[in-house]
């Protein structure tokens, strides 16, 4: 399967991987039926998605679309300019992204300033006469006040309903301008799951601003990451190798030089996967395939790939040998203190597999998780990086391990299975319904917070925090009413509705 | 990255003050016991209520807003094919699931273009006897305050009904600030509650935990007359009013601040509604006696205070809080104003009147204001501002708070967006909510000296 990278549209999760967004069982089943333990594929899958069974329910709450995705990445490049071609409403995250933008520059020691993101403004004539001059005229505007390196596009639905011609108009000012002006596909009705975002904004920056000549620097080590604090740069130093973070919070120039690493490395595959393998596929810049940096197992697996093919094998080992004898003893203390205790990880996909491992590392029970959305397979088909399997392997089965993207109605029963005591989570809209019933979370802003070794120590630590908090949520929980009807709360089954709902030919639809 | 030169309008929109119509969302669920369900795309709800209700004070979702909003999450076959029976099915699981007084449908981009007959199916549920409106709020139709008003009529007409029985003298309907979108709009509205009691009235405040939810809106005919307590915002709404139930409204454009305004807001009040006016009279000293008991221990700090307060202010917001605040730094503080720009594109037809009251924002004060949304020219405009010889302190918004540094001032968030800010039931307005603001005031300014 190889990355299209012809075409100004990214191909989508779906139709890449065979994504699914709703799913309910054991870990172990669901790595069964993903594409890796296929084997060779039957025929039936044909050369792209792998097929899953997948539920579809009713009942849907508000999700995330790609062009959110889009915002947090491209409109998150220092020197660039991110344009919204869509009406005002689309605007509202730029809100949130530049809360996160800046206090992700601060957490980074970069100097705090807001995004520069403008949004077209879109009305109604507009969607009678098109949006085109309009477009034009704010990619002039982009120019004037910031004169960015690049200016990227995001689409949005109403200008991919209209059909305004983003890349003609991107073409004809990208020759005019002399800078890349990018189209980033991310229409949110195009795609199942928002992840196909992260796939549009690196699409453009692979076709678009990568450089095309490149010269191989051979420390230099690509990190796909969103704003997390700089781990990598002192554990990569160890074994001489500089790092190139990518996308947030990126220079233009860094993302020029994303060709002419060593190797590209992630802190989570969902994000990865597509430009690690785009990468790998038009520059020959290795992706690491390995299991993901979590856990003792993850992490000593990670760095000997990363090594391996870096050519410092040595000094990996004797970092190895250091950082498992540094952490030892307050691991050993942490895991007295959580003796017994219960987590529950509600977070993306190849994220939750990481967070699980490095629960389980610290002796915590995990009954059950969710993660957002499962992609059987990831853009490398890489055996090696299957971290559903390295879970199952290294740290035992998940007896209750669902996909369900983002649905509030559906986690009330997911945690009531499993009565966890607490948490962990990073995107928006669970958290407050655990609160209300008595749960405290763990919200992982710094990606990188568990990651390697020390992150080990530092999610125990945390989780520590975080059930003090529980007298809070608990207090809460006894003087609150929640939106839903007890029929509902009494179903033992979160995704009774889906299995009740018709079976027939809906494989295509799915809403969640 | 930016000269001074201010460039023609565009149509751009940097650094967003106000989002779209079916923002309003936040209007349905700002009523105790209302849900909203939305027929748009899979990342618009998240995208409303994360931008105005998280990262805008972290006010918090509330009981049927945030993440609990049914949303259709409509995909390509939607385009396609359309997506009325995708929305008969959510209602449908809906109305199963989710405890709710009524629901509010809105409908966003995606069915707005491809033409959704949603009213038919809307009404499909309406004739069943289920509580539950729709309103056609469309990103590119208007923005959250255009959205309010929609939400708003389509909540009279299609739930409240028609009424001929009798009104109930001494009571009113409150039009304020728009909810969610005002950072301080809960703690605000409770003030306004407050002291509209104080004086006598029965008060239907209709948003927020002060409501008494749909049996308040079921209430809305029988009261004496609307009140509408913003420069514009609600007008329509108190219009369609006037037309369909004969109450008659009146408007105060100026939301009291401090105890000069509250209390001539109060008598305004009083006489309209033909109030006890002695009964109303006694409450406004009691007020104004505690409200002045403060203001009086303040004066010290005001007065001799060694290391120097800004003397120049700027505000840039809404023209609700925009004109608030304005008429109380002027007349109750003395503070010079240096600029004032409005920022939620009020309809052209009351932005005259709401430029008068700039000109006469005091006897001998007078100033003028300007409309601009796009943030990128408001700040060029503050640049060009002359603050004379110190440093303004500006009210504005979290895209002002590298502005401030720049400008070596201080910055109060007063707006959405409101991202450094934690509001639970603060309040700026009324007399009560002046004694929170001076305290805001003084302790930015004051926490930033040394």
């Amino acid at each position: 399967m190889k990355i299209n990278l012809k075409t100004p549209v990214v191909e989508s999760r779906e139709q890449r991987l065979g994504t699914i967004i709703a799913w309910d069982g054991k870990a172990s089943d669901l790595s069964k039926e993903s594409a890796y333990a296929r084997g060779n594929c039957e025929n039936t899958c044909g050369d792209k998605a792998r097929r899953l069974c997948e539920m579809e329910g009713p009942f849907t709450q508000g999700s995330v679309c790609s062009e959110q995705m889009v915002e947090c990445q491209a409109g998150h490049v220092r020197n660039a300019v991110l344009i919204q071609h869509s009406p005002i409403g689309c605007g509202a995250g730029q809100v949130i992204y530049n809360s996160i933008y800046r206090n992700g520059l601060a957490l980074r020691n970069l100097p705090v300033e807001n995004q520069h993101v403008i949004c077209t403004n879109l009305l109604e004539e507009d969607m009678v006469y098109g949006g085109a001059a309009k477009l034009e005229q704010s990619i002039r505007d982009a120019w004037e006040r910031n004169h960015p390196k690049v200016i990227f596009i995001a689409t949005s639905c109403a200008t991919g309903i209209i059909g305004d011609d983003v890349d003609g108009i991107a073409s004809q000012l990208e020759e005019e301008l002399k800078i890349p002006v990018i189209p980033l596909h991310c229409e949110g009705f195009k795609s199942k799951h928002w992840s196909t975002g992260f796939d549009a904004t690196q699409h453009g920056i692979v076709r678009q601003i990568v450089r095309k000549q490149p010269k191989r620097q051979e420390d230099l080590v690509n990190v796909i990451n969103l704003w997390g604090s700089d781990i990598f740069t002192p554990m990569l130093a160890e074994l001489d190798l500089r790092v190139n973070y990518v996308i947030d919070l990126a220079t233009v120039e860094d993302l020029e030089q994303l060709s002419e690493a060593a190797a590209t490395v992630g802190f989570c595959y969902t994000l990865s996967s597509y430009m690690a393998a785009a990468l790998e596929q038009e520059f020959g810049v290795p992706e690491i395939k390995a299991p993901q940096p979590y856990g003792f197992a993850g992490t000593d697996a990670w760095l000997r790939e990363l090594a391996r093919v870096t050519n410092r094998v040595e000094k990996a080992e004797a970092y190895i040998a250091r950082e498992h004898a540094r952490i030892a003893p307050r691991l050993a203390e942490l895991r007295e203190l959580l003796k017994g205790k219960k987590g529950y990880v509600a977070t993306g996909s190849a994220y939750a597999h990481g967070l699980i491992a490095v629960l389980r590392e610290l002796g915590v029970e995990v009954d059950g998780s969710l993660v957002f959305h499962h992609d059987p397979v990831y853009d490398s088909q890489d055996p090696r990086q299957d971290s559903l399997v390295h879970l199952v392997d290294n740290y035992g089965d998940v007896p209750f391990f669902s996909v369900s993207n983002r649905q509030q109605h559906q986690f009330y029963g997911l945690l009531k299975r499993v009565n966890p005591d607490f948490i962990l989570i990073r995107h928006n809209g669970l958290a407050p319904l655990a609160s209300r019933m008595g749960i405290p979370a763990a919200p992982l802003g710094d990606e990188h917070h568990s990651l390697g070794y020390q992150g080990i120590i530092n999610l125990g630590e945390s989780i520590l925090d975080i059930l003090a908090h529980k007298k809070f949520h608990q207090d809460l929980a006894a003087h609150t009413k929640l939106p839903y009807k007890q029929w509902w709360l009494d179903q033992k089954d979160p995704f009774v509705l889906a299995k009740e709902s018709k079976p027939g030919n809906k494989e295509e639809r799915s809403y969640v | 990255m930016s000269n001074l030169e201010v460039s023609h309008k565009t149509n751009s929109i940097q650094q967003i003050r106000y989002v779209c119509a079916i923002a309003a969302m936040h209007s349905a669920s700002a009523i105790p016991g209302v849900i909203p369900i939305v027929h748009c795309g899979p990342g618009c709800a998240d995208k409303q209520f994360m931008n105005l209700a998280f990262y805008n004070g972290f006010q918090g979702g509330g009981y049927g807003g945030g993440a609990v909003v049914p949303s259709t999450n409509s995909r390509e076959l939607d385009v396609v094919f359309g997506g009325e029976d995708r929305l008969r099915e959510l209602i449908k699981a809906s109305i199963k699931i989710l405890d709710a007084d009524l629901f509010v449908v809105l409908t966003g981009c995606i069915s707005d273009l491809v033409g959704d007959d949603v009213g038919s199916i809307v009404r499909e549920f309406q004739d069943q006897g289920i509580s539950i409106v729709y309103a056609e709020t469309g990103g590119f139709k208007g923005n959250n305050f255009t959205g309010h008003e929609l939400v708003t009529r389509a909540i009279i007409d299609q739930y409240v009904g028609d009424y001929d029985g009798l009104k109930e003298q001494g009571s009113v309907n409150v039009w304020s600030l728009l909810p969610y979108h005002n950072t301080f709009w809960r703690g605000d509205l409770t003030e306004i509650k407050r002291i509209l009691e104080g004086i006598g009235l029965t008060v239907n405040i209709l948003f927020g935990q002060e409501s008494k939810g749909v049996t308040e809106w079921k209430d809305i005919p029988k009261a004496q007359f609307n009140l509408v307590l913003s420069p514009w915002l609600g007008l329509q709404t108190a219009k369609h009013l006037e037309d369909k139930y004969g109450q008659p409204f009146l408007h105060v454009p100026i939301i009291p601040i401090g105890g000069k305004e509250t209390s001539a807001f109060l008598r305004k009040v009083a006489h309209f509604a033909e109030l006890d006016i002695a009964k109303a009279e006694a409450f406004i000293r009691q007020e104004e006696k505690q409200y002045y008991h403060y203001l009086e221990g303040f004066s010290d700090f005001y007065a001799e205070y060694w290391w120097g307060l800004p003397a120049k202010f700027a505000v840039i917001g809404d023209s609700g809080y925009n004109l608030a605040l304005t008429k109380f730094l002027v007349n109750q503080l003395g503070i010079i104003p240096g600029k004032q720009i409005i920022t939620e594109n009020p309809p052209e037809e009351y932005r005259e009147a709401i430029r008068k009251q700039y000109q006469t924002i005091a006897e001998d004060v007078f100033t003028d204001v300007e409309f601009e949304e796009d943030s990128y020219a408001i700040h060029q405009k503050i640049r060009q501002t002359n603050f004379g010889h110190k440093p303004p302190i500006l009210f504005g918004t979290t895209w002002e708070r590298d502005l401030a540094k720049e400008l070596k001032g201080a910055i109060v968030e007063v707006g959405f967006p409101a991202s450094y800010e934690v509001v639970l039931s603060r309040s700026y307005v009324g007399y009560r909510g002046a004694l929170t603001l001076l305290e805001k005031i003084y302790t930015t300014t004051v926490g930033a000296s040394a």
